[in-house]
């Protein structure tokens, strides 16, 4: 049942990761245009290895984030996990179990120290809270990554909301990361969102849906599942 | 396009790459012999190698990365080693030769001189299972990942400026086990690709996983027929192409000549390219086929079946990147690169 009543992880969840791949290579276009530039190709980054610190939170935001490692791990970069509270969710479980059978690397504490993260990781990807976060749960359990991720220098991708904002007012004094990556459809607070790409994965979203809800989405070229809002401003 | 091959060109391989020239995994931290059966990260302990001080005992500002003499860190991204000298973190450039992660450079696969045997029914069904039990990867899961492959190639095989009709329309005949729910998961994603796919579906599961697919591909109005014509022309007429998810590597031997066989008696007939997945429906898994289906294009899952290699199509896709490296290891894969993000290659097209 579990299984079922999530939207379809690998549809809509790999979008994420698509979000950071690697741009360089010229992609068959089958006519539909020139080639997006991702966030964070390959080619591009600063370090050495190609590793990206992914950031999990305990609700299935973090369940997103563990599938984002995957296909980021499939797409040849090196994530590295933090999933310091594990949910007791069979599918969130085998989520994990997919990534420990990848050899991805979890580790066992966030360092305080910040320059450690800055100077190993390439970027981080926040999936510590989503849209359904209450508010004030970024000042519970998660307050002491969040305060941390305030401080890195590194860029930050969130996914879908920015963790420890509101999800409608959006965030005083929270992270501000680089990358957002919008789930279905920007939210409210998606407004104050000031770094410099916002990618929507919303393509898999049935049509009724998408006119129900007037969501009105961009266009998504070729076959991509996401698509860079900033680009087309 | 290259023509219509003879009977004499062979069908695409895999490569293996010969034993000397295997590229080797880097040994795994906390496994005394090497990687015969590698530890993996247990849920209980975070840290991935045994041999890494506990956070307790780091000392200086360098203290939470590993040495890397002590532990082959240089394959955890993340955790190089710094010397132990508290000069800070930072790589220690070891080279790939040591690589935990195996990287896509493309070296060791085209290199090697040995054919590859295509998976035979038992690998394909012992890979799945490992997949399903070990990975703990869900069948819906697997499905959707497959489904989606499917309608990438598709869209690549027949492109949308490229098609002859008006209408970008595409049949999707789909069988009553996994082949054909693999095939709704194909339509939905045809549909948001801005194809129009229609889907005949005529013995449907009562697998409740397969209803769900039904139910999305319903919701996105995408039609259902209820006859498939017997007059071909009819089908050659209203659509560019047929997608034959009929019979998968899972159909037992001369389930081709059971319920599906009127099916199959029609789609031996039309003029339309037929596009199959993972296996020529009614072929046999490893010996192929004789008079039966002859399609186009081939969308192999996972990894190709021995019976590929009697493929004649002119496109032979492989839909294999989300298979874990160890399992492509274990099982000798060998897969080709994928370029970008993409989840399908084209054999044919590296040839």
């Amino acid at each position: 049942m579990d299984k079922q009543s999530l939207p379809s992880p690998a549809a809509g969840m790999w979008s994420v990761a698509a979000s950071q791949q690697a741009g360089g290579e010229p992609r068959p276009t089958a006519g539909t245009g020139p080639v997006p530039p991702w966030a964070f190709p390959l080619p591009s980054l600063p370090r050495k290895q190609p590793t990206v610190l992914v950031v999990c939170g305990p609700a299935q935001n973090g369940a997103i984030g563990l599938v984002c490692a995957r296909h980021l791990r499939i797409f040849d970069y090196e994530p590295t996990i933090f999933y310091p509270k594990r949910s007791l969710d069979p599918l969130y479980r085998d989520f994990t179990t997919q990534c420990e059978k990848m050899d991805i690397p979890f580790l066992s504490y966030l360092p305080t120290e910040v320059q450690l993260i800055n100077d190993a990781y390439n970027a981080v990807v926040d999936a510590v809270l989503g849209a359904e976060a209450e508010l004030g749960e970024g000042r519970g359990p998660c307050a002491g990554i969040l305060a941390t991720l305030k401080h890195v220098r590194i860029p930050i991708v969130s996914l879908d909301v920015p963790s420890g904002w509101d999800v409608e007012a959006g965030s005083s004094g929270g992270i501000s990361p680089d990358v957002l990556v919008s789930l279905m459809a920007p939210k409210q607070c998606a407004r104050r969102f000031l770094g410099r790409q916002h990618f929507v994965a919303g393509r898999f979203v049935p049509y009724d849906v998408q006119k129900k809800f007037e969501l009105n989405p961009p266009e998504y070229p070729g076959t991509e599942c996401v698509v860079d809002l900033s680009a087309s401003q | 396009m290259s023509s219509v091959p003879g009977p004499s060109r062979e069908p695409p391989r895999y490569l293996r790459v010969s034993g000397s020239q295997r590229r080797e995994r880097a040994p795994r931290c906390s496994s005394p012999g090497g990687d015969a059966e590698p530890s993996r990260v247990s849920p209980g302990r975070s840290q991935p190698c045994s041999s890494l001080p506990s956070p307790e005992s780091r000392g200086g500002g360098g203290g939470w990365y590993p040495n890397s003499r002590s532990c082959q860190s240089n394959r955890i991204p993340g955790l190089h080693g710094c010397g132990g000298d508290g000069s800070g973190i930072g790589s220690l450039g070891v080279g790939n030769a040591g690589r935990g992660f195996p990287q896509g450079d493309g070296s060791g696969v085209r290199s090697g001189v040995e054919v590859h045997v295509e998976l035979s029914k038992a690998e394909a069904e012992a890979i799945e299972k490992e997949l399903l039990e070990d990975y703990r990867f869900g069948r819906q899961q697997l499905i959707e990942i497959w489904g989606h492959a499917c309608a990438v190639a598709v869209t690549k095989a027949f492109p949308l400026p490229s098609l002859p009709r008006k209408q970008p329309t595409v049949l999707v005949v789909c069988g009553p086990a996994q082949n054909g729910a693999i095939g709704l998961v194909c339509a939905r994603h045809l549909r948001i690709f801005d194809y129009e796919p229609t889907i005949f579906y005529p013995k449907r599961s009562l697998d409740p996983l397969y209803r769900d697919f039904t139910t999305q591909c319903e919701k996105m109005d995408i039609p259902f027929l209820s006859y498939l014509p017997t007059e071909v022309q009819l089908i050659n007429d209203a659509y560019n192409a047929v997608v034959d998810a009929v019979l998968g590597a899972e159909a037992e031997l001369g389930e081709g000549r059971g319920p599906c066989a009127g099916i199959l008696a029609t789609l031996k007939h039309v003029r339309i390219p037929i596009v199959s997945l993972d296996v020529p429906s009614g072929w046999d898994v490893e010996a192929g086929s004789s008079g039966g289906i002859s399609p186009d294009v081939l969308v192999s899952l996972m990894a190709p079946k021995q019976c590929a290699r009697r493929f004649l199509g002119r496109q032979h896709f492989v839909a294999g990147r989300f298979v874990p490296y160890d399992v492509q290891k274990k099982f000798e894969l060998n897969p080709p690169e994928y370029p970008g993000t993409e989840c399908v290659v084209d054999l044919s097209a590296s040839q």
